[in-house]
């Protein structure tokens, strides 16, 4: 492109205004003052991603994916809280893909290849609530667990597919996400109470794992601390 | 600049004007030699560099100067238990400043508080220990003040009540707490002892922060002298072992020293006010006065007053275990397992006299705002102390103040949660 003289002035004195505005120089130290880092902002109950019928297929699958037993279950834990926030967001907006055109069909090696991801959760699910419908069943949550235990399987090898959306990429995409909800740190929303931690006896956010160097793979046997600090204190 | 201008002269004029210009200058010399009005002239470039040194030993700037762009221009708001009282121009500026002032009216002011109209000053300006200061040293920090460029900077009267709006009244603050002294050194005591006194109790103030003050804001002397006190929300922690906690008992000359020169040394690292008293004062001092200093403070003598209650809490009291738990998982990657610190990087808790003080304000707003070190020459990257505001509430963190004044051989007075509560609302 050929930068034309007006052009060039224009970028100029653009350049020349807003350059003496952005200039900070500091002697000496650069400043600091108390409290203005961020800290982490908690998840929130009030975000809804999912509307109310979308939500209850959520919950049905991760609650096979993740079933209640002596430790609560996916969505007792807080993962569809998780997720809605999730999607809500940055993640959901798939802020951290180039989504532009042109699209040709990727390979594997090339990472994640599909919508972004709050568009594949919603076309995913209401794909399957249509196929299953056309099956008879009044939705996935009218199947029993042995019939959801079926249908997960067969989109997670690619036997069951969805009309506009790979079934195998939401499949991989909602285990993965339902696991962060469940082992990720709790000001996220999920691993509520750390129970996730609990479970597999992780201490959690702590500082210094120093006085452990030698402890040659026994247990800690510590509780669990949030990054959001929480001593036995709920989440939310 | 007589003496400067020549010497500019000298190197650029030719060889014969140069040897001219040699006599004139050791014509000069001699004159200062022989006349000590000249000597003493405001013109004098060590008397200005004199005058420099010593406000930085009075550390003139941590109120005089608010706005880095506009030094000794004054207007720095003070808070104090009365209202809050705005510092003076100290520029030669003749309207707002110190222009019309006399060497004779200034140290009329740092000796007696009064100004040049003859009106009160307030304490605020430490001349109940500027009195000490020699008629020399005066002024060498008014020929220094008159040499800075004139600010145009008009200063607001104090906003407090009425009486204390009416400077009249500090006739009857002088006569409690006010006394016209000049500094006689005491043949009993070393000569770096009697330097350090002139500092601390002189220009340096350090009681002003480091002891506590009576009920007219006056500082409290005795017994009760250095045995710490409140400056800017922050505990001035006390300097000699006594009813404020143990003070400095243990540290040593060069512990101090380091700390004075370099904001840290192998127990600790200066914040807060302190460390701005360091940047702007103690950092510059020569050798020898930081040597005085010391030797002063480290020999001030154990308060009478008994120090307070020295029983550790019990480590299964329950705070002290919450503590605990807290401790391990957000304060020992820095401060250690044991609360031993990393020398010249992170405060050692264990044996801290800070930490252990009596009045917990300081520890309790550490944990709550976070603090960062001062850079130095030596240190030239600050650390900082992340604030915990956000993720302990009261009770967790009273159980972790609680715990650090109590664990490692530490022992200090619980704290509870409603004085974190009070700490937390003040901020």
């Amino acid at each position: 492109m050929a930068i034309s003289r007006r052009y060039f002035l224009t970028g100029a004195s653009v350049l020349a205004l807003t350059g003496g505005a952005l200039a900070r120089s500091y002697r000496g130290s650069v400043p600091w003052s108390s409290k203005t880092a961020r800290p982490p902002s908690p998840a929130g109950l009030h975000q809804t991603f999912f509307s109310a019928e979308e939500r209850s297929v959520i919950v049905a699958m991760v609650d096979r994916l993740i079933p209640k037993d002596e430790f609560p279950s996916a969505s007792e834990a807080g993962v569809v809280t998780f997720l809605e926030d999730q999607l809500a967001g940055p993640y959901g907006r798939g802020d951290i893909y180039y989504l532009q055109g042109p699209f040709q069909q990727g390979t594997e090696s090339q990472g994640y290849q599909a919508e972004a991801p709050a568009i594949l959760y919603r076309q995913a699910i209401a794909d399957l609530e249509t196929a299953i419908r056309k099956e008879g069943t009044d939705g996935f949550t009218a199947l029993d667990a042995e019939a959801q235990d079926d249908f997960l399987t067969a989109l997670s090898e690619g036997e069951q597919e969805l009309e506009h959306v790979d079934a195998k990429t939401f499949f991989d995409r909602l285990w993965e996400d339902t696991q962060l909800g469940y082992f990720g740190d709790p000001v996220h929303g999920g691993n509520r109470d750390m129970v996730g931690w609990k479970m597999i006896g992780f201490p959690g956010a702590r500082y210094d794992y120093r006085p452990y160097i030698d402890h040659n793979g026994k247990a800690l046997d510590l509780p669990p601390v949030s990054v959001a600090g929480n001593y036995q204190r709920e989440a939310n | 600049m007589r003496y400067l201008s020549l010497a500019q002269s000298l190197t650029r004029s030719s060889r014969r004007i140069r040897i001219a210009g040699l006599v004139a200058l050791s014509a000069c010399l001699f004159a200062a030699a022989t006349h000590p009005a000249l000597a003493q002239g405001t013109n004098d470039w060590s008397e200005l560099q004199r005058g420099l040194y010593l406000s930085r030993v009075g550390d003139c700037a941590a109120c005089h100067t608010a706005d880095p762009e506009k030094p000794m221009a004054g207007k720095y708001a003070l808070d104090t238990p009365f209202g809050t009282i705005w510092t003076a121009n100290l520029t030669p500026d003749e309207e707002t400043g110190l222009g019309e002032w006399s060497a004779d009216d200034f140290w009329r002011a740092m000796n007696e508080g009064i100004r040049r109209d003859g009106a009160h000053l307030y304490p605020a300006f430490p001349y109940t220990h500027f009195t000490l200061i020699s008629r020399a040293d005066s002024d060498a920090i008014y020929a220094y003040l008159q040499s800075l460029e004139p600010i145009s900077q008009d200063v607001m009267e104090p906003d407090f009540p009425f009486p204390l709006n009416i400077r009249f009244v500090l006739n009857g603050w002088n006569l409690i707490n006010f006394e016209d002294r000049s500094f006689t050194p005491d043949p009993e005591r070393s000569a770096a002892w009697n330097r350090g006194y002139y500092i601390a109790e002189g220009l340096g103030h350090c009681s002003m922060c480091h002891s506590p003050k009576n009920f007219t804001g006056a500082v409290k002397d005795g017994d009760a002298a250095y045995s710490g006190g409140m400056a800017e929300g922050w505990l001035a922690p006390a300097l000699r072992p006594g009813s404020g906690g143990p003070g400095l008992s243990d540290w040593s000359k060069d512990d101090l020293m380091a700390f004075l020169r370099h904001g840290r040394n192998s127990r600790t690292a200066a914040f807060g006010p302190m460390a701005e008293v360091i940047d702007k004062s103690t950092r510059h001092l020569t050798d020898s006065d930081l040597d005085a200093l010391a030797t002063y403070i480290l020999d001030l003598p154990e308060s009478g007053e008994a120090p307070a209650d020295s029983e550790a809490i019990d480590t299964d009291d329950p705070a002290m275990q919450t503590g605990a738990l807290v401790y391990a998982t957000q304060c020992s990657a820095c401060h250690g397992p044991d609360g031993e610190g990393i020398p010249g990087q992170f405060a050692r808790l264990k044996g801290s006299s800070l930490t252990q003080s009596s009045d917990p304000t300081t520890v309790v707003r550490l944990v709550l705002e976070g603090v960062r070190s001062v850079p130095t020459e030596k240190y030239p990257t600050p650390h900082a102390m992340p604030a915990f505001d956000w993720k302990l509430n009261d009770a967790e963190v009273a159980a972790v103040a609680t715990y650090v004044r109590n664990a490692f051989g530490n022992s200090a007075p619980a704290v509870t949660a409603d004085a974190v509560a009070e700490i937390r609302e003040a901020q």
